[in-house]
């Protein structure tokens, strides 16, 4: 694979503000590649200086080997889709479509053809003379879409497209979207603070805070692996706690327990930590050889159809969420009442300890 | 039951209507059938010469003259107006409203006032020949006043804001992204401003366009004070007969035909405008 983006040490301020610092990254060609991270992180800054409507105050960006920092949008072989659409309201669905491939003096044959196919491609064909206000939501997100990827551009950059459908639409245009994606083999670079979309549809996602990229990888990895307390938390639910490194694999947690915990490399005897376990990988019953396992008392349970999470107060103010799935036992009339002694355990393979 | 409360709000304003807009325009129509008896005095009656002789060709070329003027007028006005909405609405930031108020704030001036102070500006002796001549410029300072640019000029400075706030407000209304997804979509800044921005803007410039033609091609308080015996609107002729002529029956048929022709024009007008916005969707 060749690369179709890389950024190399970019920072973008606004007066005092700096809204990107010092990001560095490299999208490969074809790549469904997320920027995630909560409102005001600088993910869509970074996005926007990739379209060109931010010049970078520092770094360099390259498209396809070519540096495009300074390269306003009108002469950048990336399109954008909006997250509030922005289509024209005075032309129908076929000409804002065609919008792009006018600007670029193609003939008019070829972007009658074009047009044709990308609408055929987002299953608009049958609208291309409506009216872009007889649409919904979702046939606007589609229209938006056709009109950016109509012109065939290197990298299509999305900003949180979906953001404005309900729930069971933004699901199925999620699925849509990415076979689109894997149809045209176009890069797609995706805007989202939703880390479940991130997840499901991304080949890599890049977490961001506070203007930095806090982690790059693909979505196991930053599931399963994630590189900072922000990752974990931002990421899924995670529990946090608090403990000391105490020797070779083993953390005294504040409750005054020990147990066992892979620990990064480099980590000093003493040196306060965080253990973070995933809810769905803590067990109340079924415990295996070679689990860690607290005591705790239940706090709260709360039904969710799918599965029921069970709080547990370990005592010291600290608390952990847990996910049981609907087995037999779990929904069990007599079980994990609040107010109910429990014994937690979890692989020590399944807690990360983050610094 | 709802509908029959809210009816009532209606009343007062409906009287309103009837009494102060509906009753005096019929009084107009009346007259406009009347003649002048042998002491100057209106008198109601039949007559329909009025008619006939508002329709006679000596009136034409001041016609003409009124609805070229109000048309570069309006021109003029967008000429000028649209940029300013533009700046104001797109770059005004949190001072967007401040400015539009330093606009507001000299339609507070009556604009008989206001005309005034163009002839002190523009006049012979007036403060802008005064300034060319001491520069050396001119030896007797330039014929401004009288011409038909000092009454189009008037005309323009007098009804500029009604040409700004409709083209403000729709600018506003528009969405930045729009603009910027012109420029994505390979829109240099002057193409995304033809084929975006200003087809979007459309119906502020029809509004505004409206706001300025209709008081500007009736007007006479510019070419009254700011033109010549050359500058004749059809203003001045209405304003004239009643008194100057004092043929009050003359001015209100003047001021039917007037009223249905530009009643007619505008209708027209804005119909075909507005197919236009649909046809280009379509």
């Amino acid at each position: 694979m060749s690369e179709a983006i890389r950024l190399e040490d970019v920072s973008k301020s606004f007066g005092e503000y700096e809204a990107v610092k010092d990001v560095s990254l490299t999208i490969e060609k074809g790549e469904f590649f997320s920027l995630l991270g909560p409102s005001g992180c600088g993910k869509t800054t970074t996005l926007r200086m990739l379209a060109g409507f931010e010049i970078p105050t520092e770094g360099r960006i390259l498209l396809e080997g070519e540096p495009v920092e300074d390269v306003p949008p009108y002469e950048r072989n990336v399109n954008m889709v909006f997250q509030s659409y922005a289509l024209f309201e005075h032309l129908d669905v076929a000409d804002n479509v065609a919008f792009g491939l006018k600007r670029k003096k193609v003939a008019k044959d070829e972007i009658r053809k074009r047009v044709e196919e990308s609408l055929e491609l987002v299953s608009l064909a049958d609208r291309a003379k409506s009216h872009t206000n007889e649409l919904s939501g979702g046939e606007k997100q589609r229209v938006a879409l056709a009109r950016a990827l109509v012109n065939e551009p290197a990298v299509l950059l999305l900003d949180e497209p979906l953001g404005a459908l309900d729930l069971k639409l933004r699901r199925q245009m999620q699925v849509e979207l990415k076979q689109i994606q894997r149809e045209v083999g176009i890069t797609f670079v995706y805007v989202t603070h939703d880390q479940e979309e991130a997840l499901a549809m991304s080949d890599r996602i890049a977490v961001m805070s506070d203007g930095e990229v806090v982690q790059c990888g693909v979505p196991e990895e930053v599931y399963e692996h994630p590189a900072e307390a922000f990752v974990a938390g931002f990421i899924g639910v995670s529990n946090l706690m608090e403990g000391i490194v105490q020797g070779k694999d083993k953390v005294k947690l504040a409750s005054g327990q020990s147990v066992k915990a892979p620990l990064p490399e480099g980590c000093d005897k003493g040196e306060k930590v965080q253990l973070s376990v995933r809810p769905e990988k803590i067990t109340l019953d079924d415990f295996e050889r070679g689990m860690v396992t607290l005591e705790g008392t239940v706090a709260e349970r709360v039904y969710q159809g799918v599965n029921t999470q069970v709080t547990i107060s370990l005592g010291d103010g600290a608390s952990v969420v847990a996910l049981e799935q609907q087995t037999y036992r779990a929904s069990a009339d007599d079980r994990w009442e609040p107010g109910a002694k429990v014994k937690l355990g979890w692989h020590p393979d399944h807690c990360l300890v983050l610094r | 039951m709802r509908a029959d409360y809210w009816t009532r709000f209606l009343i007062p304003p409906g009287v309103w209507l009837l009494a102060l807009f509906a009753f005096p325009l019929m009084l107009v129509l009346a007259l406009s059938l009347g003649y002048v008896d042998d002491l100057g005095r209106a008198v109601y009656g039949t007559d329909w010469s009025n008619y006939a002789e508002a329709f006679n060709p000596t009136y034409l070329p001041v016609l003409i003259r009124s609805v070229g003027y109000a048309a570069a007028t309006v021109a003029l006005c967008l000429l000028i107006g649209y940029p300013i909405a533009y700046y104001i609405a797109r770059f005004g930031g949190r001072y967007r409203y401040a400015l539009i108020a330093a606009l507001v704030v000299p339609f507070f001036v009556n604009y008989l006032v206001r005309t005034y102070a163009w002839v002190a500006l523009l006049s012979d002796e007036g403060l802008v020949n005064n300034f060319l001549v001491n520069l050396g410029l001119t030896d007797r300072g330039i014929q401004m006043i009288n011409t038909p640019w000092a009454v189009i000029g008037g005309l323009t400075y007098g009804y500029l804001i009604f040409m700004i706030l409709p083209v403000y407000a729709s600018l506003e209304r528009m969405s930045p992204s729009v603009i910027e997804a012109g420029k994505d979509l390979y829109g240099r800044p002057f193409r995304t401003f033809l084929h975006v921005t200003l087809p979007q803007t459309k119906q502020g410039i029809l509004a505004g366009s409206v706001l300025v033609f209709l008081p500007a091609v009736g007007d006479f308080v510019s070419a009254q004070l700011l033109g010549g015996p050359d500058t004749y609107m059809v203003g001045n002729l209405i304003q004239d007969q009643f008194f100057a002529a004092n043929n009050w029956p003359f001015g209100a048929a003047l001021t039917v035909v007037m009223m249905l022709f530009l009643s007619i024009w505008m209708i027209g007008y804005l119909r075909s405008a507005s197919r236009d916005a649909r046809g280009a969707a379509i």
